[in-house]
């Protein structure tokens, strides 16, 4: 059963030069439980195309559907909403609240959802990244990698359905990111989460079911993996 | 299931913490104190020396209110009084002579009642010309109290009888100060006190006598007011007077008002900066926490969610403020007076409540209704914002952010001034300036920036960041200017009026006045002032007389009492008037309107506000009666008097020749240092109808009150200075914030940091220098518009401040800017690339 699913989804923007196609329509479907990497060149429209699957943004024509619910028919606050119970992220960037610590930091998308007991789910989680020992440290104390940690750890807390991931590992260097992607996997195996996941690495898209490849905006190839 | 309060209280509470632990909001925090430390501070402190200057003020009139009439009243006014809560006293002067030892002399004679006086006190002592010490009783039946000036012109000692009128009395006590003694020499003989009860006795009161009664009242204003407000309408407006502290008579009254006007101005522009210091810091405050909302709403928080987060954590943030800026402002205004109290030897009243609600609705106005706009903003972050960083939520209308901190800052004026009007005028002219220093900063920037073209590799660098940002440049450089331009304007004004005062009271001020000259005495007098060195006024002649018509239409006071309600006389005097004759304008004096006496013309020369009073202008023909010769002369010229120097004044001057031959006595003032007080006597042994007045204690008094005020003006720089400052900050910081990426990326481009910081430091030298000239430019143009307008006083050139000014603005400036890019330059750089990745 598709958990989300893209109906001739495309996205223009005005520009002072008129308006300008950044995707040209798409239509997709990813299952529940797969993991998806989305591949391209530089400024194809991949984080476009992310945006508009997680509901952060909302597609010039066309719509997209998760788990049956049209994202076109929701407010904002209701996308909020939908996306603090099914998705999780992770970015590229890592996008830590500065003023929290790595706890706190877990913790939020549960205590915005108003779970019971966020704090243990997330200590549990930070124990399970390898930062049990680092709770009160706040973002600048942490390296690259254990940020990137935190935001898995912060990502997985509501045990999403799905798991988006702008380059997950782009700014970690390839020891660590091999490890950020393991630890990735593990849990997206664990919880049976399905993963969309934009990457320039060929080896990490390799590791999903399915590679979808854009260029210029346009679906030009999807592959599924060996 | 969603969150509960608590929930929220908790998220907010952690953020919090951790920003304010990293000083991230310390800027904020401190505007936010500030506003309400200089508001709590201000207000105390003004409502305390306001009290402690009434406190004063009142002990020239001996009461806070005086009614002054010709006739005795009704018994009923004073039960109405004492039913009011007020308590009241009788007084009553005249003139008389006094026998000793068969030898006359005039006297005032004071006659008052228990409990005078009601503010202030006597002070006596056992003989002639020393300082006196406090009592709070009177003479008792039968005795009297006397003015050292007639020892000096009776055989008189303790003990000795006087007679007054048909009564005796014992001088028991030598009177040395008098809190209403008054600045009327003329008519001011030495005083002898006598007990009201004995009044009857000396049977000088009779039907037609010129015999002045009056009554004494004190207590709390609002009593007063009451009192006031019943009574007023009754009063006759031709026989009675009514008189309050600040009527004018007063010789503080004119400092008084200024300082008042000082006081109110400057702590509205304290506030005013403090506001904008709040407005600045606000926008940075939420900016810095785009991020969060965003990674927030991608987490699923709603944008009820985040609004309840960040107004809970700005409601932390602004309670943590407005106690910590209460806690100091209530330390700040102890300090100040207990230190003024110290100075003035006598403690200053308690304050009310509503200074503490004044600084607390400050403070939340401020921190809230500046931070609306940009709160606004905060909660419509798009969550798309987590994949394109420069999304944020420009849809709002900036027009929105400018009506509701223009809204805030006038509601503000309006709360600390309790005046629309003012706060309006101010207001538009703060608009009306701010636009032209916007245009100003405009030309200013462009054209630096094409000097700078031409200089080294760091000019060259902070040129071209000028070029880029000329926009928001010239919003910085309004705000540095501002603070500049108040910063000075509070200096200047502060030493215009000091000095000012300075200039009316010098240290060798006449202190004594010298009365009752016979003419033939003049050239000795005169002689004997030179020969002991003392620095003296002119001898003025005295001849009294009166105002009888106006371009022969009879004044009020000249006619029967059944032909006063008459519409065809017009307003005279009201009293009595002291005639002088001179050939050339006096000192101090300034001519408004016409020119001085020609040759041998008839004429007279008329001071500015009587003339004002009584509706005369230039060529009006004024018949004068002296002794019984009534004569009529043209008015030749209008005159300025400055009534608070220690200088005989005049309200008419005759040209000699309209007067010469008329019998009349001299004045004089002169002074004489307090250590050479002893030869007094010896010195006027000579001149033995001559009666010299003392002054030194008003002058004292004076004094006082107006160190009193410097201080008072002092504080309030200070405090305005401090705000000044913290916009400043708040500005330089929030400058460099916005160009932290680019230092960074020049940064990692591997551009040196010494070049950086050098580039920066020089952007804000010019920056700064720029922003002083303007605001000197602006602050002589504003100092012209009050010292003209609200001050009263003549207009003044500060070059002082040409230099001044740009040198402080460029080194205040450079300096925080520097020490802003060193902190982001050895503390972040690692971070903030990681940040920018
Ligand atoms: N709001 C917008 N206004 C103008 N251009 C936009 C806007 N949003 C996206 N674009 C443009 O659309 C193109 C696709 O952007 P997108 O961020 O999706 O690329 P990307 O594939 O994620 O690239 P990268 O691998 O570099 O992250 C880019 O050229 C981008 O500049
Ligand atoms: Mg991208």
């Amino acid at each position: 059963m598709a958990i989300i699913q893209a109906h001739s989804v495309s996205r223009h923007v005005e520009t002072n030069a008129g308006q300008l196609q950044i995707l040209s329509p798409i239509d997709l479907r990813i299952e529940k439980g797969e993991a998806v990497a989305i591949v391209g060149a530089s400024g194809s429209g991949k984080s476009t195309l992310l945006a508009l699957l997680a509901g952060l943004d909302l597609p010039s024509t066309g719509h997209v559907t998760v788990d049956n619910v049209n994202l076109s028919d929701l407010d904002e606050e209701e996308r909020a909403i939908l996306r603090g119970d099914k998705i999780g992220f992770i970015f590229q960037s890592f996008l830590l609240i500065q003023s929290l610590t790595a706890l706190e930091n877990v913790m939020l998308p549960a205590e915005l959802a108003g779970a019971s007991n966020p704090e243990e789910q997330a200590t549990e989680l930070l124990q399970k990244v390898g930062l049990g020992d680092r709770l009160d440290h706040y973002p600048n104390q942490l390296s690259g990698g254990e940020q990137q940690r935190v935001a898995i750890a912060r990502a997985f807390i509501g045990q999403p359905a799905i798991l988006f991931a702008d380059e997950p590992t782009g700014n970690l260097d390839s020891g660590t990111g091999a490890k950020v992607e393991d630890l990735l996997f593990e849990l997206n195996r664990e919880f049976g989460t399905t993963l969309v996941m934009v990457t320039h690495d060929e080896r990490l898209a390799a590791k999903c079911d399915r590679i979808l490849k854009i260029d210029s905006g346009k679906l030009v190839e999807q592959k599924h993996a060996a | 299931m969603r969150p509960n309060r608590w929930q929220w209280t908790k998220i907010s509470w952690r953020l919090l913490r951790h920003e304010l632990s990293r000083g991230e909001l310390t800027v904020m925090a401190a505007a936010v104190a500030l506003a309400v430390t200089a508001v709590l501070s201000l207000s105390l402190f003004s409502e305390r020396l306001q009290g402690g200057l009434m406190a004063r003020s009142a002990e020239f009139l001996a009461a806070d209110r005086v009614l002054r009439s010709r006739s005795e009243i009704d018994d009923g006014w004073l039960e109405r009084a004492e039913e009011e809560g007020l308590r009241s006293a009788r007084r009553t002067t005249f003139n008389s002579m006094v026998f000793a030892e068969e030898q006359l002399a005039l006297a005032d004679i004071k006659a008052v009642s228990d409990g005078f006086p009601l503010r202030g006190a006597l002070e006596v002592a056992d003989e002639p010309f020393v300082t006196g010490v406090v009592t709070h009783s009177l003479p008792s039946s039968g005795e009297a109290w006397v003015h050292s000036g007639l020892f000096q012109q009776l055989p008189l000692s303790l003990g000795s009888t006087i007679e007054v009128g048909d009564a005796e009395f014992v001088v028991t006590k030598v009177l040395t100060h008098e809190p209403d003694a008054g600045f009327n020499v003329f008519t001011d003989s030495p005083t002898v006190l006598i007990p009201y009860t004995d009044l009857a006795a000396t049977g000088l009161i009779q039907p037609g006598s010129r015999v002045s009664f009056h009554y004494l009242f004190a207590g709390e204003p609002a009593d007063i007011a009451r009192y006031e407000n019943w009574l007023l309408p009754q009063l006759d407006d031709v026989t009675q007077r009514w008189q309050g502290i600040q009527d004018g008579d007063s010789p503080l009254s004119a400092a008084l008002t200024r300082a008042e006007r000082f006081m109110l101005l400057a702590s509205l522009l304290g506030v005013v900066l403090a506001a904008t210091a709040v407005a600045v810091a606000a926008q940075r405050y939420c900016q810095r926490n785009y991020d969060a909302v965003a990674i927030m709403k991608t987490l699923g928080g709603t944008r009820g969610q985040v609004r309840r987060i960040f107004t809970v954590h700005l409601l932390l943030l602004t309670g943590f403020s407005i106690v910590a800026g209460l806690l100091l402002g209530y330390a700040l205004q102890a300090g100040v007076v207990w230190y003024v109290s110290s100075a003035l030897g006598y403690e200053l009243p308690a304050a009310s409540g509503s200074p503490w609600f004044l600084a607390t609705a400050t403070g939340l106005l401020c921190a809230l209704m500046f931070s609306l706009y940009p709160l606004l903003r905060l909660m419509r972050i798009p969550p798309l914002r987590v994949l394109r960083r420069e999304l944020d939520a420009s849809d709002l209308a900036r027009s929105l952010h400018w009506i509701i901190s223009g809204g805030t800052v006038y509601g503000l004026m309006v709360l600390y001034s309790r005046s629309w009007l003012l706060s309006a005028a101010l207001f538009a002219g703060g608009i009306l300036a701010m636009f032209l220093l916007l245009g100003i900063s405009r030309l200013f920037i462009r054209a630096s920036r094409q000097a700078g073209m031409q200089a080294g590799s760091s000019w060259r660098l902070a040129m071209a960041g000028m070029q880029r940002r000329s926009r928001e440049n010239s919003l910085q450089m309004l705000s540095f200017s501002t603070a500049v331009m108040l910063f000075l304007l509070v200096l200047a004004l502060r030493n215009e009026l000091l000095e000012d005062w300075q200039n009316q009271l010098p240290d060798d001020a006449p202190n004594y006045f010298v009365v009752n000259v016979a003419g033939e005495q003049v050239d000795a007098m005169t002689q004997m002032f030179e020969r002991e060195n003392i620095r003296s006024t002119d001898l003025y002649p005295i001849i009294p007389g009166r105002l009888m018509a106006i371009n022969d239409t009879p004044v009020r006071d000249a006619v029967s009492k059944e032909e006063r309600d008459d519409t065809n006389v017009r307003e005279g005097f009201g009293r009595e008037l002291q005639l002088t004759w001179r050939r050339d304008l006096p000192p101090e004096n300034v001519l408004t309107a016409g020119r001085w006496f020609d040759g041998d013309e008839p004429g007279v020369s008329v001071e500015s506000q009587v003339a004002e009073r009584i509706r005369v202008g230039l060529g009006d023909r004024l018949t004068f009666r002296v002794g019984a010769d009534e004569f009529t002369v043209p008015v030749v010229n209008i005159r300025e008097v400055d009534w608070n120097t220690m200088q005989p004044n005049f309200y008419m001057i005759f040209n000699p020749s309209s007067l010469e031959g008329v019998p009349a006595t001299y004045i004089s003032s002169f002074y004489l240092p307090p250590e050479r007080r002893s030869e007094l006597y010896q010195l006027f042994r000579d001149f033995p109808q001559a009666s010299l007045i003392d002054v030194d204690d008003i002058i004292q008094q004076v004094r006082s009150v107006i160190g009193h005020v410097s201080m008072a003006i002092t504080f309030v720089m200070v405090l305005v200075i401090l705000a000044g400052g913290l916009v400043l900050v708040a500005q330089v910081q929030a400058t460099l914030e916005e160009r932290e990426q680019e230092l960074v990326i020049l940064r990692t481009l591997g551009a040196r940091s010494g070049l950086l910081a050098k580039a920066v430091t020089y952007e804000f030298i010019v920056l700064g220098a720029l922003a002083g000239l303007i605001a000197t430019i602006a602050m002589e143009l504003t100092i012209f518009i009050l010292q003209t307008q609200v001050f009263n006083m003549p207009a003044t050139l500060h070059w002082r401040f040409w230099v001044f000014g740009p040198l402080i603005g460029a080194s205040i400036v450079a300096l925080l800017g520097w020490m802003t890019t060193r902190r982001l330059m050895i503390q972040r750089t690692a971070e903030l690339i990681r940040g920018l990745a």
